[in-house]
């Protein structure tokens, strides 16, 4: 019995090692094409499909750089929290990319620590930029901007905005809003809808997120959660790629918090007073994947969203005139806010110049079209923005996208100081208490956020 | 019910009381399997339980595996867990032995240590165990995963256990018969010890099969992503996924530990009774 | 132990440090150099990119002035408080149920059944139940509306997300616990049973008298894992609240993640880590104490 068992033993440890040596490529990773391969290392935000998406932009740049190698390595992330983390994680294990994307989240973050500035760049291939600066909104690049240098160029944007559901506005007898309405308006607005709707029908869906969550009615309301001033410097580059501008400096600050300034108190009470009234969703934290599912079934009938979800609702089986988006109503002014992304160059890479003309391909006409051929994403060149929505994919009012920058200058992006993480953390888990204890609830709510803003913008 | 030989003494309550025990048991198992009922029903529901939108019932499965690697991801895990399990089993045999059968100087506190590593959380130690891993040379492969692992507190503590259950005398007629300290180990003992190593191993492979921190730090390409990873993939950037995709994907992934958990139940059920309380 | 008379010592001696090396070395390694590591990285200030900053004990009392901290922490210690408690009592009331006179086939259904929930991973768990407990769309809140109770704000309230929390965490780890305690009962000699039976020990004083000290050496086991597991919870309130609302679901786990992975900040990680070792190491330690008087050793 126990001579059985032993020869039993014995075979499946030969098994197992003769296992281990058949896998051994896979189990040491050397499978993987191209693996040790020095080559323009591309790090971005999204899945695996999401990188193969971009094997198109890759031929492109090859057509013009036969000579420089490319990977894209795609990395997955709840968030752009543990995207950063994960970008950390490569320069700690040694094999830190050479260009990465970054949307606003990051953009201050990873110029503080980890990115190359374009300044020598962009100055150099002025002329070639140009044509590329003349087709893309100047609020778009001041948030690119940080203590007066450039970091990245926009090669994406949102700008948070109202979509609704065209039914859901008819059958509560209302017409398309002005684009300067108001709260009030938007009272009215949610009440007939509600009042019209049937079952667990809700008149306004919405994330607690740093976009398209509370941050749009404090800017409406001209304030925010954090100060917001503007850093010194940055003359040479609006003085040379935007002279007709007045200069707009060096790019934001966000040093203190301010979440209890009395406008700030004010925008949070109308949140409170919309999900009392249950007019609004109490809001959840992330929870992103039913709102495609609620909004295309018109169970809701408004959600911040932007350009990037014209698509969604494409796959989603949702007709172009199912739907229609506004901006945001005014509260004391009408500020919108909105998210970009695009390329940085890492500090620690060795092919900045490969690196260079990457960012200068996949923001040059070719190569933003190739990247951006289905509507997933606000365009930063208005002339490809126009073209990409403008044939006829998207909601009727498709020009409220780029518009928002246009007609409301003074938009601007999320906030997101170089503790981001933190910060967002801090704005994020005190939503909740601050608008869903009453009216009395509000400050006691603020204040608690005040305190884990101050505590977090400490940080280092 | 087999109440034939129920002891005399019950009285006539022992209706009802078997009644409420039923019930009790009823609702329990009701309670640990419903969730995962609903679970596989919504993801084969052809109508969505928040949209009623309407869809052929498996497109939720086909969509898995359109949108991640379902095979490769397996063949991860697999070698991931299974080569672990494997590890697992051998270094708590080993050591669970040394410490139910032997006296060494610092014995004890040895034993103390290695027990008190389990009250570490694997959060504080990742980032030294990840500068380790890059020294070896294995960042971001699947032996990342698997070399730390091998050793295991809780299953030397098991086996220690384990061994402690087995009658004394056995060793000692081996060693009387003339066996050294190797043979008694190998014939005698190692054979009686299959339950507990069968514990040990599946407790690994459950273990790791659903591991998701740790291959969320150590892994940096998708090709050497373990499922569990896979499956937050499947919720989409900003959790922008489909409902009934992502419990699809929960069934997928929960398939393996399902089939082990069948044919692994009875060593596992027999190695906790034997092993148990000693 | 081993008899040493019968066998030469030497030999005894390859065969420990064989065995052991393994183990010993591969704790050693994995474990115990990356605690002492975090231990070091406890007094400094490091961000991974640029290089370690010595600053003495500053991450410690940083740490103390954190009120997300403080609440963190002793958020840990209720939950575990309430879930080692609640775990153990379902854990061993539905053992000793499965464990009395009934049908093989149906024992063997109720018992798969019990312990089926730790066959899956928390984090799909967890997504499942923040489905089934959504307020607006989730099947419980459904239910509820149903039978008129209205809607709960399960993950939305202080006091509802930690119930939820609570309730998802005991699901899917009582199984392991109740496994334990079948494993107990099933070693208890039918022959006590009956004895104590004739005697005209019964029910709840059979129980209190004979199941609960024979399982008491099991009990302290298990109660050592459940406390250690708790004290350790990490996945089900991330994915199910990430903390909140506020900081009500936040555990130290948590916040040694978050500082590490998402402030960047690997040395206050560190710092809070070793705080939570500690406590966990002191509340063992008291265990093993408080059990020299209760557990019973036949």
């Amino acid at each position: 019995m126990a001579d059985i068992t032993r020869r039993a033993m014995l075979a499946t440890l030969g098994l197992g090692a003769i296992g281990t040596v058949v896998s051994w490529p896979r189990l040491t990773a050397q499978d993987i094409p191209g693996r040790g391969k020095s080559a323009l290392t591309i790090a971005l935000f999204g899945t695996e499909q999401d990188a193969q998406q971009r094997q198109g932009l890759i031929d492109g740049f090859q057509r013009k750089h036969p000579d420089i190698p490319v990977r894209i390595v795609a990395i997955q992330g709840q968030d752009w929290s543990e995207y950063f983390a994960k970008i950390l994680t490569m320069i700690a294990a040694g094999t830190p990319p050479d260009v990465v994307t970054v949307a606003t989240e990051g953009t201050q973050l990873f110029a503080s620590r980890m990115a190359h500035p374009l300044d020598d760049f962009v100055q150099r291939d002025a002329a070639e930029m140009q044509e590329y600066f003349d087709d893309v909104h100047p609020s778009l690049i001041e948030s690119f901007l940080y203590k007066g240098s450039l970091f990245q160029l926009p090669d994406n944007f949102n700008a948070a905005n109202v979509f609704y559901n065209t039914s859901a506005l008819q059958r509560a007898g209302l017409e398309r809003p002005n684009d300067n309405w108001t709260v009030d308006d938007f009272f009215n607005v949610a009440r007939k809808m509600k009042s019209s709707g049937q079952g667990s029908f809700l008149p306004y869906f919405w994330n607690n997120r740093l976009w398209g969550g509370v941050v749009p009615w404090l800017y409406v309301n001209k304030t925010s959660f954090l100060t917001e001033e503007k850093a010194p410097g940055g003359d040479w580059f609006w003085k040379k790629f935007y002279p007709n501008e007045t200069p707009r400096g060096g790019g934001y600050l966000w040093e203190n918090a301010d979440a209890l300034n009395d406008a700030a108190v004010e925008s949070f009470s109308v949140l409170q007073r919309l999900v009392s009234e249950g007019l609004a969703a109490n809001p959840a934290q992330g929870g992103g994947n039913e709102l495609v599912a609620l909004f295309s079934t018109g169970a809701v009938g408004m959600t911040p969203a932007g350009g990037y979800w014209v698509q969604g609702l494409k796959e989603a089986g949702v007709a172009n005139d199912a739907y229609d988006v506004t901006y945001f109503p005014a509260m004391n002014g009408q500020r919108h806010q909105f998210g970009a992304g695009g390329y940085a160059i890492m500090d620690v890479s060795e092919r900045k110049d490969e690196a260079w003309e990457w960012l200068k391909y996949c923001v040059s006409l070719e190569g933003m079209s190739i990247a951006h051929n289905k509507p997933d994403s606000s365009l930063p060149r208005k002339s490809l923005n126009d073209k990409l929505y403008g044939a006829g994919v998207g909601p009727a009012h498709w020009n409220v996208f780029y518009d928002t920058l246009i007609k409301f200058p003074t938009t601007g992006p999320m906030p997101a100081p170089p503790q981001q993480a933190a910060v967002e953390s801090a704005l994020l888990k005190n939503v909740v208490n601050t608008i869903m204890n009453g009216p009395g609830g509000v400050r006691p709510g603020l204040e608690l956020m005040q305190r884990d803003l101050e505590l977090a913008l400490k940080g280092r | 019910m087999s109440n034939i030989d129920a002891v005399k003494t019950r009285s006539s309550l022992a209706g009802l009381g078997t009644f409420g025990k039923y019930l009790v048991l009823g609702i329990a198992a009701f309670l640990t399997i419903g969730p995962v009922v609903w679970t596989l029903i919504t993801a084969l529901n052809p109508q969505d339980p928040v949209t009623h939108v309407t869809t052929t019932g498996f497109e939720a499965f086909v969509d898995v595996f359109e949108k991640i690697p379902v095979w490769l991801y397996v063949w991860n895990t697999a070698l991931v867990t299974v080569l672990v399990a494997a590890g697992q089993m051998i270094s708590a045999a080993m050591a669970g032995y040394v410490f139910a059968r032997f006296d060494f100087r610092g014995k004890n506190a040895l034993f103390a240590v290695i027990l008190a590593t389990m009250m570490v959380p694997m959060q504080v130690t990742i980032v030294p165990v990840f500068m380790l891993i890059r020294g070896m040379g294995l960042a971001d492969t699947l032996l990342a995963l698997i070399i730390p692992a091998l050793p295991t507190a809780f299953g030397t503590f098991l086996m220690r256990q384990y061994f402690m259950g087995l009658p004394v005398e056995l060793g000692e007629a081996a060693e009387i018969d003339g066996a050294g300290p190797w043979k008694t180990f190998f014939s005698i003992y190692l054979p009686l010890s299959a339950p507990g190593l069968a514990i040990v191993g599946i407790l690994a492979f459950n273990y790791h099969w659903n591991e998701f921190f740790r291959p969320l730090i150590m892994t940096i390409s998708e090709q050497n992503f373990t499922l569990p990873l896979g499956l937050v993939s499947l919720q989409g950037k900003l959790g922008s996924g489909s409902v009934s995709t992502v419990l699809a994907g929960v069934i997928i992934s929960m398939i393996p530990a399902l089939l082990v958990f069948v044919f692994g139940q009875k060593p596992l059920r027999e190695g906790l009774t034997a092993g148990a309380g000693k | 132990m081993m008899s040493t008379t019968t066998s030469p010592r030497k030999k005894n001696r390859a065969l420990v440090w064989v065995f052991l090396a393994p183990t010993v070395i591969g704790l050693g390694l994995f474990s115990v150099v990356p605690i002492i590591g975090s231990v070091v990285l406890a007094f400094f200030r490091w961000d991974i990119i640029t290089a370690p900053q010595f600053i003495g004990f500053d991450n410690f009392v940083q740490m103390g002035a954190n009120p997300t901290i403080r609440v963190s922490f002793f958020n840990t210690l209720t939950f575990v408080v309430a879930a080692v408690i609640v775990q153990l009592a379902v854990a061993l009331g539905l053992a000793i149920l499965v464990q009395s006179r009934m049908p093989d086939w149906l024992r063997t259904f109720f018992r798969s059944a019990l312990f089926f929930p730790l066959i899956l991973s928390a984090a799909s768990v967890s997504l499942i139940m923040a489905y089934l407990f959504n307020y607006e769309f989730g099947l419980i809140n459904q239910f509820l509306t149903l039978i008129g109770v209205g809607k709960v704000g399960w993950l939305t309230t202080g006091f509802g997300a930690k119930v939820v929390v609570l309730i998802v965490y005991v699901w899917q780890n009582f199984g392991f616990t109740f496994l334990m305690f079948i494993g107990g009962i099933a070693g208890i000699p039918k022959e006590v049973y009956e004895a104590s039976s004739i005697d005209g020990v019964v029910g709840w004083s059979q129980f209190r008298h004979i199941t609960i000290p024979l399982i008491s050496p099991t009990m302290l086991v298990a109660s050592v894992m459940a406390i250690i597991n708790a004290l350790q919870i990490f996945d089900q309130p991330w994915v199910l609240t990430r903390g909140g609302p506020g900081d009500d679901t936040r555990t130290a786990v948590m916040v040694i993640y978050e500082s590490a992975f998402r402030q960047l900040d690997f040395g206050g990680a560190s710092a809070v880590g070793i705080v939570l070792t500690l406590v966990i190491m002191v509340v063992t330690g008291i265990q093993f104490q408080l059990s020299k008087r209760y557990v019973f050793y036949g």
